[in-house]
């Protein structure tokens, strides 16, 4: 059993090299597929670049996002990977300490440097070495529904913390399926939700002495302040049954006053609630002006064992011009990445998006850090059980910032 | 009598053992492999460090709550299932018009994935929008919308409720076999000894549905005890892991937060487990059947 196994992997072996002898110029790419629109967007780019570039091959792959990180490792362990590859920016450090992602400084001139928003590229740059280009952007800010605002009788959109609570009371009262705040309690990125009110009270993730921010004075603060809001019945009741579609869902529906979330949803609205009379806005400040947005970039890494180097690079200089840039974030409803994309009408015009992009000097990334997914849910369980009302909203933090501090230290 | 040897029993079952080493043992070999080694997130091996996994395990409080959620929830589906299916079984064996059709109605939830079933619970247990809160609304049992998932205290019943719904057709179906096999012959000398019909049920239909029985506790316990959708689906074990069971945080572990090592040391725990459960059901149950 053992020595036919072994001849069929030296056969497989032996298949993959004269396959790499044969088309030497190859350059395989595995793309995360953000929309039906991401597969014919990279087949386009490729054939483009291979008419371009006689005798190159540029193999596209797309994967589902949700399997993505699963299928790069499992490549990666098995010495299968791409050349090129879209990862989520939080990853990166992963693929950096474990010397897989090429750093890409020699190839990078000042020229092809100045074609991006310097904030996107800051988050790929581990060790003094930029290992990543942003493919993708994205930042969160509010929406409102303009329809709930007239009937409670607000006329300005809450600017500070303090008066989306009162707003929020105010709309929440309007009728018992209305909320006046939606709250995200549930699965992926419910910390986030809890850290726009932690950022907007002056809070850090990490301190400068490397520890947990979450037992400060902003944790503190940002708990209570959500957990009042849950009480006083101007979130959707049971919070901790709502991700972020369940929210959005309840948005769309017009049962939801105020909701901060990313720019897709404009285009879904669009499509699915297109009555829907909505606006866009900062997230609300605290009370000495602070305000955070979540930015979330996406990169695309050269891996280290690439055997065509040059040419992979050459493809990314095509992808990264402002002709291409244009249609991937056009299609896919990010945000631009790249001055020149964002100076043109689409992008320019668009006052959703410009809501957002003005948010972007106050973008906080999630911390480059080893383990980070893990403080993620370590923080998302320590919301859930304050918003439940199963812990106080110090001692809970307390104790999540002592467990988290814990993962940094290791 | 000479045999030859060709028709030696251990020769012929050569074959399947091989194939069964290949497809169980060897991947169990590599998990031990990968759970006494210090890995990375890519999978690759960093160097042997010993039960260091093992203990990462053991001394996280998340572990020991997941495992005695697992017990509950292996326990409450299992009885449940039998508990219900035993008597649906015997109406389904009992002659009455349309009786084909019910045994359909019955079955069919097995041929929809568990997923699936798992999904379409999501969103009949939604609080707002969900069927369950509108049908309960509707015939006046509450007057107020339940958030069935935001706490454990609803969610994690509900879920092992749509677990013993999901685990009866496959119950019923071994249990209908049974039945059959029970000779009606012994009914009828019963009746005219005038026997009550919980005699009858006692002293013939339990005794010799037995080794069903049996043979569906130890089968359901395994597939309940390894069971991921339906709380992956509903909850993903939240909120804060109140409602994650071994093979939840297992998955978390491994695919989530990258530990690979502690996840295949988990792994080797549950199989562990799970076999110890089984070779002890097993013998007890043949004890009992020897006396």
């Amino acid at each position: 059993m053992n020595s036919t196994a072994l001849k069929a992997t030296v056969a497989g072996v032996a298949l993959l090299s004269m396959a790499g002898w044969a088309q030497a110029e190859t350059v395989r790419v595995t793309v995360a597929e953000y929309s039906s629109k991401t597969g014919p967007y990279f087949e386009e780019a490729a054939k483009a670049f291979e008419e371009a570039n006689p005798g190159s091959d540029i193999q596209i792959e797309v994967v589902p996002w949700d399997v993505l990180l699963q299928k790069l490792t499992t490549d990666i362990s098995g010495g299968a990977n791409a050349d090129l590859s879209i990862i989520g920016t939080r990853w990166l450090i992963d693929f950096v300490e474990q010397g897989i992602a090429a750093p890409l400084d020699d190839y990078m001139t000042q020229d092809f440097k100045d074609r991006f928003f310097p904030v996107f590229l800051e988050p790929s740059v581990m060790q003094e070495k930029t290992y990543g280009l942003p493919i993708a952007a994205s930042a969160r800010a509010m929406y409102y529904n303009k329809a709930l605002f007239e009937q409670a009788g607000i006329a300005e959109v809450p600017d500070t913390w303090d008066e989306l609570a009162e707003a929020a009371k105010k709309i929440g009262a309007l009728g018992d399926d209305i909320a006046g705040f939606g709250l995200q309690g549930k699965e992926i990125e419910t910390d986030v939700y809890f850290y726009y009110a932690f950022w907007a009270y002056g809070g850090q993730l990490v301190e400068e002495d490397g520890t947990s921010g979450l037992d400060t004075d902003a944790g503190y603060k940002a708990a209570e302040m959500y957990k009042s809001l849950i009480d006083s019945g101007a979130t959707q009741p049971g919070v901790t049954s709502y991700n972020r579609e369940d929210v959005q869902n309840l948005f769309k529906q017009g049962k939801v006053g105020m909701m901060i979330t990313a720019p897709f949803l404009s285009n879904q609205i669009k499509e699915e609630a297109p009555d829907l009379e909505y606006g866009v806005a900062a997230i609300p400040a605290g009370p000495d002006g602070e305000r955070g947005t979540y930015g979330v970039t996406d990169s695309i890494i050269m891996f280290e064992n690439s055997q065509n180097k040059d040419l992979a690079w050459k493809f990314l200089d095509q992808l990264f011009t402002t002709e291409w840039r244009a249609k991937f974030t056009s299609g896919e409803g990010f945000l631009p990445v790249n001055p020149e994309v964002a100076a043109q009408p689409a992008f320019a015009d668009n006052a959703d998006l410009k809501a957002f992009t003005a948010l972007l000097p106050d973008a906080r990334f999630a911390p480059v850090i080893a383990g980070w997914e893990e403080i993620a849910a370590t923080t998302s369980d320590a919301v859930q059980t304050i918003y439940l009302g199963n812990g106080e909203p110090k001692a809970t933090l307390d104790a999540a910032a002592e467990e988290i501090n814990g993962i940094l230290g290791q | 009598m000479i045999r030859s040897p060709l028709t030696n029993p251990y020769l012929l079952i050569l074959p399947g053992f091989l194939l069964a080493a290949f497809i169980i043992l060897w991947p169990l070999y590599q998990l031990g492999t990968i759970s006494l080694n210090d890995v990375n997130r890519f999978g690759q091996l960093r160097g042997l460090n010993g039960v260091e996994n093992y203990v990462a395990v053991f001394t996280d409080p998340d572990f020991l709550g997941a495992l005695w959620r697992t017990f509950i929830w292996t326990g409450g589906i299992v009885v449940g299932t039998l508990i219900i299916s035993v008597p649906v079984a015997m109406i389904l064996n009992e002659d009455f018009y349309g009786r084909s059709l019910a045994r359909v109605i019955i079955m069919l939830p097995w041929a929809v994935s568990l997923t699936m079933t798992a999904i379409v619970w999501r969103w009949a247990l939604n609080g707002e929008s969900g069927m369950l809160n509108s049908g309960l609304q509707n015939i006046g049992l509450i007057d107020q919308n339940i958030q069935w998932l935001a706490r454990a205290s609803t969610a994690f019943p509900v879920q092992i409720m749509i677990g013993i719904l999901v685990t009866i057709p496959f119950t019923t179906t071994i249990f209908l076999g049974g039945l059959s096999s029970i000779p009606d012959d012994l009914y009828e000398a019963a009746k005219l000894e005038g026997a009550s019909r919980w005699q009858t049920f006692r002293e013939i239909t339990l005794p010799l549905m037995k080794p069903f029985l049996n043979i569906s506790i130890v089968l359901n316990m395994i597939y309940v005890f390894n069971s991921f959708p339906i709380i992956w689906a509903t909850t993903q074990g939240g909120p804060a892991n109140s409602t994650d069971i071994l093979v939840t945080y297992l998955y978390k572990l491994g695919f989530r937060f990258g530990k690979l090592g502690e996840a295949s040391a988990l792994s080797v725990m549950m199989f562990a487990l799970l076999l110890a459960f089984t070779i002890l059901y097993v013998a007890l149950a043949m004890r009992r059947e020897r006396t």
